[in-house]
C-alpha cells in the first residue's frame, strides 16, 4: 500500500525499480516472476502498459515472447532501453512512448495474446480505467487475456479500515512531494464486469491491498452491461465504513426516525436479463441491505424497491405504509413489462399482512407469488421454482435475533430511562444501568422458556427471578438492611416489568404490538406509590 | 401516505395495539376453495392444505398472532379476525 510513493519515484527513473521493490516489501518482484513465468509463452505477443524501466518486459523477454512496452515517460523508456541493449533483448523487445489512453489508435485489433500492466490503473482516473480497458478489449486475439495487477481497496470493513488509517499520512507526504497521487482500485468486480471482462484474482499480497487478476474477456458482458433505462442503478454487497456505520446506527437506534432509506425504483443485481425475476421489496435501507447480501453473487434478479416510507416490510404493510398501490406504482414508473419478459413479481411473505396480492394481479395482471419470510432463503427458493417448504415460510425469533431485538430496544429506552437518571439521580446510574440492561438480555435468551403468551404475562415469572436473585445476593454476599432491601425490589420490579412489556413490540411472535403500554404506566403508578407509602406504613420514614 | 412522526408512529402502536390484542381467528370453511393463499403466507403455521378435499384446516389456532395476512389474501373472504 506504500505503492502510493510511487509517484515521487517515478521523477527517478534511475532508483525506480530499487524504490518500488522497497515500497512493495519486494512483493512486486513476486508478481512480475509469476506472470514471466506462468503466462510468457515463447513467440507470443505481449503489450505491457506502462511498462517503466522495462524489468518484466526483459523477463518476459528472455521466456522468449516479443513485447511491445508503453509508457508515457521517455525518461523511463530511456532507461528501459538501456536495460535491454544490456540484456541483448532488442530483437525482442520494442518500446513506444505514448499515452495508456492512445493504445487503440496506435495498436491494430487483435494483435496480442496477452495485455499486462503492473501499477498502472490505480494512477488512471476512474473514466480512463474503463476507457484503456475496453481499448484492450479490442487488442486482444481471440483467446487472449489481459493480466492486471494493482493495488486495491481490501474488501473486509476491517481490513479498509486499517488499510485507510496506515495509507492516509502516506497520501499526504506523497502528495507534498509530487502534487499528485494514486489512488487504489475499489470494487474492482464492478469495473471488469462493466468493461466486459471476468476476473480471477491470482495472488494477492499485503492483506489483499496488492493483488493480480486475470481478466478473460466476455462477449456478452458488453451487451449485458448496459442497464435498461428505467433502472435506478445497481446493487451489490459492500462492507465499508459507511455500511459499519449504519449498521452501528440501526442495531441501536432503527426505531427512530427519520429511517435511512433507499431511492425507489428498479435495480440490478449480478446480471439479470429479460427471463430474471423481480424481486419486490421495501425501502428501508437496512432491508435493501440485507437482501442484497443475502442473494449478491447467488443469483442475477431485478430488485423492485417500493416506497414504504423507510420502514421494513412486516411493520409498513402491518401500518398502511407498504400496500398493493405502492408496488403498483412501482411496476408502472419503471416499466417493468419492458425490461423482462414474463409477468411475474415474487414479494416478500411478510408484507402480505398489507399489500392486497390479488389487487395486483386484479388491477395490472402481474402473477404476485409469495417468497420466503426470509431473504436468505431466496437463492434455494428461486433454485426450486419459487417452492416454498414450511421452514421458509415460519418466522422463528432465535437467540441471536432476540439479543438484537433486546439491543434495539434498550438502544431507544435506555435513552429514555438512563439519561434522566444520569441527570437528576447520578448517584443511582449504575445499579440502574446494570440492572436494566442484566434483565433485559437475560430476559431475551430465557423468554421462549417462560410461562406467559405475551411480554406482560412473561414478566411475572421474570420478576420472580430477579426477586429471587436479590434475596439470594443479600443472604449470600452482601446483606442490606431493610429499606435499602425494599427499594431494590420495588425498582426491580419495575425494571422486569418495562423489559419484559417492551420486547413485545419486538417479537414477531406475539401479538398486539406493544399492547402494554396503558398496563405499564398503571404499574408504574402502583409501584410509585408502593415505594412512597410502604416506608410510612412501615414506620422507616 | 408521508412518514410518521414519531408521535404518530406511537400512537398508532397503541390503537392498533388495542384492537389486536382481543381478536380470534376464525375460518367459514364452506366458503373455502382451496387457494391456500393463507397457508402461503402465514408466518406462524396455523394452516394445513387438506390436498384430497381441496380445502383449508385452521389447526392451531394458538399460534395465532393476529397479523392479518391470511384475511387479506383470502380470495374468498372466508377468513375472519374479530
Amino acid at each position: 500500500m506504500a505503492t502510493v510513493f510511487m509517484k515521487w519515484l517515478e521523477t527517478e527513473p534511475a532508483d525506480y525499480d530499487r524504490g518500488i521493490q522497497v515500497l512493495t516489501l519486494g512483493r512486486l518482484r513476486r508478481v512480475h516472476q509469476a506472470i514471466a513465468e506462468r503466462y510468457a509463452q515463447s513467440e507470443s505477443r505481449i503489450l505491457e502498459i506502462g511498462c517503466g524501466t522495462g524489468s518484466l518486459a526483459a523477463m518476459m523477454a528472455r521466456k522468449g515472447a516479443h513485447v511491445i512496452g508503453v509508457d508515457a515517460s521517455q525518461a523511463m523508456l530511456d532507461q528501459a532501453k538501456r536495460r535491454i541493449e544490456g540484456e541483448q533483448l532488442g530483437d525482442r523487445v520494442e518500446f513506444v512512448q505514448i499515452d495508456a489512453s492512445l493504445i487503440g489508435e496506435r495498436f491494430d485489433p487483435g494483435s496480442f495474446d496477452l495485455i499486462v500492466s503492473t501499477l498502472v490503473f490505480s494512477e488512471l482516473p476512474p473514466d480512463e480505467q474503463e476507457f484503456v480497458l475496453q481499448a484492450c478489449a479490442g487488442l486482444l486475439a481471440p483467446g487472449g487475456t489481459i493480466l492486471l495487477a494493482d493495488e486495491f481497496v481490501p474488501a473486509g470493513w476491517f481490513q479498509r479500515l486499517w488499510y485507510t488509517l496506515i495509507r492516509l499520512p502516506l497520501v499526504f507526504v506523497t502528495w507534498i512531494l509530487t502534487r499528485t497521487t494514486t489512488a487504489a482500485l475499489s470494487h474492482p468486480d464492478d469495473l471488469f464486469g462493466r468493461t466486459g471482462f471476468r476476473p480471477e484474482r491470482l495472488l494477492t499480497f499485503l492483506g489483499g491491498s496488492l493483488a493480480l487478476y486475470r481478466l478473460f474477456p466476455t462477449d456478452a458482458a458488453a451487451g449485458e452491461g448496459v442497464l435498461p433505462a428505467t433502472a435506478v442503478g445497481r446493487l451489490s454487497h459492500k462492507s465499508n465504513l459507511r455500511t459499519w456505520l449504519a449498521d452501528l446506527w440501526a442495531l441501536f437506534f432503527r426505531i427512530i426516525p427519520p429511517y435511512p432509506k433507499v431511492r425507489p425504483g428498479l435495480y440490478a443485481i449480478g446480471s439479470p436479463d429479460r427471463a430474471s425475476p423481480v424481486l419486490v421489496t421495501g425501502n428501508f435501507d437496512l432491508t435493501v441491505r440485507r437482501l442484497v447480501q443475502a442473494i449478491d453473487g447467488a443469483v442475477d434478479a431485478w430488485i423492485l424497491v417500493a416506497d414504504s416510507a423507510g420502514i421494513n416490510v412486516w411493520c409498513a404493510a402491518g401500518g398502511g405504509y407498504f400496500t398493493a398501490e405502492k408496488v403498483i406504482a412501482a411496476v408502472k414508473s419503471s416499466h417493468l413489462d419492458q425490461v423482462v419478459d414474463h409477468h411475474a413479481l415474487v414479494l416478500p411473505q411478510l408484507c402480505a399482512n398489507g399489500v392486497d396480492g390479488w389487487r395486483i394481479r386484479r388491477e395490472i395482471g402481474w402473477g404476485v407469488h409469495w417468497g420466503p419470510a426470509k431473504a436468505v432463503d431466496i437463492p434455494v427458493y428461486l433454485a426450486n421454482h419459487r417452492k416454498k417448504t414450511d421452514a421458509m415460510r415460519w418466522v422463528r425469533f432465535p437467540a441471536k435475533d432476540r439479543m438484537e431485538m433486546v439491543t434495539v430496544t434498550l438502544g431507544f429506552y435506555a435513552l429514555l430511562i438512563l439519561v434522566p437518571v444520569a441527570i437528576f439521580w447520578r448517584g443511582l446510574f449504575w445499579p440502574i444501568a446494570i440492572s436494566l440492561l442484566g434483565l433485559s438480555y437475560f430476559y431475551g435468551l430465557v423468554m421462549p422458556w417462560l410461562p406467559g403468551r405475551d411480554g406482560l404475562a412473561k414478566s411475572v415469572p421474570l420478576t420472580v427471578i430477579a426477586l429471587t436473585g436479590l434475596l439470594v445476593y443479600t443472604r449470600l454476599f452482601d446483606p442490606m438492611a431493610a429499606p435499602h432491601m425494599f427499594n431494590w425490589a420495588v425498582g426491580l420490579t419495575g425494571l422486569s416489568v418495562f423489559s419484559a412489556a417492551e420486547l413485545q413490540g419486538m417479537s414477531p411472535r406475539m401479538r398486539g404490538e406493544q399492547a402494554n403500554w396503558g398496563w405499564e404506566a398503571m404499574i408504574a403508578a402502583g409501584l410509585g406509590l408502593i415505594y412512597w407509602l410502604g416506608p410510612l406504613a412501615l414506620g422507616w420514614r | 401516505m408521508s412518514e410518521p412522526t414519531l408521535w404518530e408512529s406511537l400512537s398508532e402502536h397503541l390503537v392498533l395495539a388495542r384492537r389486536l390484542r382481543g381478536l380470534e381467528i376464525s375460518l367459514d370453511p364452506e366458503a373455502c376453495k382451496g387457494t391456500w393463499q393463507c397457508y402461503e403466507v402465514c408466518p406462524v403455521g396455523c394452516w394445513t392444505p387438506d390436498r384430497v378435499h381441496r380445502v383449508v384446516v385452521l389447526h392451531d389456532i394458538d399460534q395465532c398472532i393476529a397479523c392479518g395476512a391470511c384475511v387479506l389474501q383470502c380470495p374468498e373472504e372466508a377468513i375472519e379476525l374479530s
